[in-house]
C-alpha cells in the first residue's frame, strides 16, 4: 500500500514538472511578449520604463532562467503580477474562486444526486423499453451545446416569462435588500447557470454509474450470489452496488477539468464573475501572468484530485495496490 | 468482419438515421455555393434582423445577411474542422499509442505520463489559450484541437496494439523478418482500425462542439466567415427579439454533434461481442 502511494506521488511530482514546462513553453511560443501588448495600450512609453518592465518580468534573461524564476514562484503559489492591473495573480484568482466554486458545487451536487440513482436504475432495468428511451434521451442531452441551452433558457425564463434574471450574480438593487432578500436574489441568479452547468454532467453520471454497475453484474461472484439463493434485492444492494461505486471515485479526477472548461462558457454567457470569466478576459488582453497562473493552478488542482482518487481507489480495491504495475 | 459489424450497427434505427443525417450535412457542405439561396456575406441593411418569411426562410442577422445561406456555408466550417482536427488527433494518437503498446516498458511509461499531463489541463483552457493567443483561424483551431484531443485515440490504439502484438499473425510477420515499423503500420494498425473509428466519431462530435463554442465566444473562425457558432454569437446580442438567430444554428450544432455521437456509440456496441 505504502509503496503504491509513494509511487503515485512520485508520478505526480513528475507530472507537475511536466505541466509547468508545457505551460511555460506554450506561452513562450506565442508571438509577442507582454511588452508588445503594453505598447499597444500606452502610447510612447519611455525606454527606461520599458526596460524596467522587462526587468521586472525577467524578460531580459534567458528562457531557462525565466522558467526557473517562474517555477519557483509556482511552488509557493506566487504567479507574479498581472500585466493588466498590476495586482498579484494569486489575489485575483482567489477573489474570483469562491464564485466559481459556488456555481460548480451546486451543479455537481445536483447532477450527482439525480444522475447516480438514474444510472443505477438504468443498469438494473437494462434493456426495457423505458430504460432504452431514457438512455437515448440522456445521450442526446450530452450532445446539447451548453451555450445554446443557456441562450434558450435566457430567452424562455428571462425574456418570454420574465421570471428569472437574465445574467449577473446579483440585481442592481442588491445592496439595499434585507439579508433574506439578498439570499433569495442570489439564489434566483444561480438557477439558470446551474442548470446549464449540470445537465451535461447529469448525462455523464448516468452513463458512468450505469456502465459501472453493468460491469459488476456480469461478473462471476454475482452469479454465485444468485446461485446460492440470495434475493435479487440483496444481490443488488449487498454485492453489486458496493463494487460498482468504486470506479465512481475516479470520476472525481476526471470531472474537475471538464467542470472548469464548462465554467469558461457559462461564466462568459451569464457574466458570472468567476475564474472562467477571468481566464477569458486575461486571454483577450494577453495578460500572460494571469493566463499562466490560472492554467497551472487548475492543472495542479486536477493533479491532486486524481492523485487523491487513485489512492482512494487503492484503499477501496485491494486488486489495485497488490496488482501489477498498471501505467 | 466488417459485414458482421455493419449488420449489428444497422440493427439500430437511430444509428442509420444518424448516418443518413451526417451524409446530408456533408452533401450540404460540399455543394454549399450551389444550394445557398443568397450570397452568405451579402449585407442588406434595409432588412436587418427580419424574422423568417418567404424571402428569408430563416430570417436575417444584424447586417441583413441571409441566415439560411450562412447556415449552409457554416456547415463547411463545422465539418472541415471536425474531420481535420480528428484526423490530426488520430495521427498523433496512433503514433504515441502504437509506440506505447508495441514496445511497452519505458516507451509505454513515457507516453502514459505524457497523456497524464495533457489530461490535467482543462481542455477548453488549452484550446482557447492556443487559438486566441496565436490568432484565431481555421488552421489554429484545427491544430489546437488536434494537439489536445489525441489522448483518447492514443489510449484506444495502445490497448488494441497491446492485444494484437502477440497474436500469431504478428509473430509470423516478425518471424519472417519484418521490421517493427512494417509490423506496426501494415499489420497491427489496420487491425486496430475499428475501435479507433469509434473514438474518431466521438472526436468529430467534440471538435464541432468546441469549434462552435470558440466561434460563439468570438475567438473562432474570423468574421465574416459564416459559422454556426458565429451566428449564435450575434444572437446573444439580440436575444430579446431575434429568436430565429438562436434556434436554427443551435439546432444545427446539436443535431450534427448528436449524430456523430450516436454513430460512435452504436458502432462501439456493434464491435462489442457481448452485445449479441
Amino acid at each position: 500500500m505504502t509503496a503504491y502511494v509513494v509511487r503515485r506521488c512520485l508520478y505526480a511530482v513528475l507530472t507537475f514538472v511536466g505541466i509547468t514546462i508545457a505551460t511555460f513553453a506554450l506561452i513562450h511560443a506565442v508571438p509577442g511578449d507582454p511588452i508588445t501588448f503594453y505598447l499597444s495600450n500606452h502610447m510612447n512609453p519611455s525606454r527606461p520604463a520599458l526596460e524596467a518592465i522587462r526587468h521586472e518580468y525577467h524578460l531580459d534573461e534567458p528562457l531557462v532562467t525565466q522558467y526557473v524564476y517562474w517555477a519557483k514562484g509556482v511552488m509557493t503559489f506566487d504567479f507574479g503580477r498581472s500585466t493588466l492591473d498590476r495586482r498579484p495573480v494569486r489575489e485575483r484568482i482567489l477573489n474570483k474562486l469562491p464564485n466559481t466554486l459556488l456555481l460548480n458545487f451546486i451543479a455537481f451536487l445536483l447532477a450527482a444526486l439525480i444522475g447516480l440513482p438514474i444510472g443505477l436504475w438504468s443498469a438494473a432495468r437494462s434493456g426495457r423499453a423505458l430504460e432504452r428511451a431514457s438512455a437515448v434521451g440522456f445521450f442526446l442531452l450530452y450532445s446539447l451545446p451548453s451555450f445554446w441551452v443557456a441562450l434558450l433558457l435566457m430567452q424562455l425564463f428571462a425574456i418570454r416569462l420574465d421570471i428569472l434574471p437574465i445574467f449577473g450574480m446579483t440585481s442592481d438593487e442588491y445592496p439595499t435588500l434585507s439579508a433574506m432578500q439578498q439570499l433569495a436574489d442570489r439564489a434566483r441568479h444561480l438557477i439558470l447557470p446551474v442548470i446549464t452547468l449540470s445537465y451535461a454532467q447529469l448525462a455523464i453520471y448516468v452513463r458512468f454509474s450505469k456502465s459501472a454497475l453493468t460491469e459488476v453484474i456480469r461478473q462471476d461472484f454475482i452469479t454465485t450470489a444468485r446461485a446460492k439463493g440470495a434475493t435479487p434485492a440483496a444481490v443488488m444492494w449487498r454485492h453489486a452496488l458496493r463494487n460498482a461505486l468504486i470506479p465512481l471515485v475516479t470520476l472525481l479526477g476526471l470531472t474537475i477539468p471538464s467542470l472548469i472548461s464548462g465554467s469558461v462558457i457559462v461564466e462568459a454567457i451569464f457574466q458570472w464573475d468567476g475564474i472562467g470569466h477571468l481566464y477569458f478576459e486575461s486571454i483577450l488582453s494577453r495578460d500572460y501572468p494571469t493566463v499562466l497562473g490560472l492554467t497551472v493552478a487548475t492543472a495542479i488542482v486536477t493533479l491532486f484530485a486524481s492523485l487523491f482518487a487513485d489512492v482512494l481507489y487503492a484503499v477501496a480495491d485491494p486488486r489495485i495496490r497488490f496488482g501489477g504495475d498498471t501505467p | 468482419m466488417w459485414s458482421v459489424i455493419w449488420r449489428r450497427f444497422a440493427r439500430s434505427r437511430l444509428a442509420v438515421i444518424a448516418l443518413i443525417y451526417v451524409g446530408v450535412i456533408t452533401l450540404i457542405a460540399v455543394t454549399a455555393p450551389l444550394i445557398a439561396p443568397a450570397n452568405p456575406n451579402a449585407t442588406n441593411l434595409a432588412h436587418r434582423l427580419s424574422a423568417p418569411d418567404h424571402q428569408y426562410r430563416l430570417g436575417t442577422d444584424d447586417l441583413g445577411r441571409d441566415v439560411l445561406s450562412r447556415m449552409i456555408h457554416g456547415a463547411r466550417v463545422s465539418l472541415v474542422i471536425g474531420f481535420s482536427a480528428t484526423l490530426l488527433a488520430l495521427i498523433v494518437g496512433s503514433f504515441f499509442g502504437a509506440i506505447a503498446g508495441y514496445y511497452g516498458g519505458a516507451a509505454d511509461w513515457i507516453v502514459s505520463r505524457l497523456i497524464e499531463i495533457v489530461l490535467c489541463f482543462p481542455f477548453l483552457f488549452l484550446v482557447l489559450g492556443i487559438v486566441a493567443l496565436f490568432r484565431p483561424s481555421l488552421w489554429t483551431i484545427m491544430i489546437a484541437l488536434g494537439l489536445t484531443s489525441w489522448t483518447t485515440e492514443a489510449r484506444y490504439v495502445r490497448g488494441e496494439i497491446l492485444r494484437l502484438r502477440d497474436l500469431e499473425f504478428a509473430q509470423a510477420a516478425r518471424a519472417s523478418g519484418a521490421k517493427d515499423s512494417r509490423i506496426i503500420f501494415r499489420h497491427l494498425l489496420p487491425n486496430a482500425l475499428a475501435p479507433v473509428l469509434v473514438s474518431a466519431s466521438f472526436g468529430v462530435a467534440n471538435a464541432i462542439l468546441v469549434e462552435s463554442a470558440l466561434s460563439f465566444l468570438g475567438v473562432g473562425v474570423p468574421v465574416p466567415t459564416p459559422s454556426w457558432g458565429g451566428i449564435l454569437s450575434i444572437a446573444q446580442q439580440y436575444i430579446e427579439y431575434a429568436w430565429w438567430l438562436v434556434v436554427f444554428p443551435g439546432f444545427a450544432i446539436f443535431t450534427t454533434v448528436a449524430a456523430f455521437n450516436v454513430i460512435g456509440d452504436r458502432f462501439r456496441d456493434a464491435l462489442d461481442p457481448r452485445s449479441d
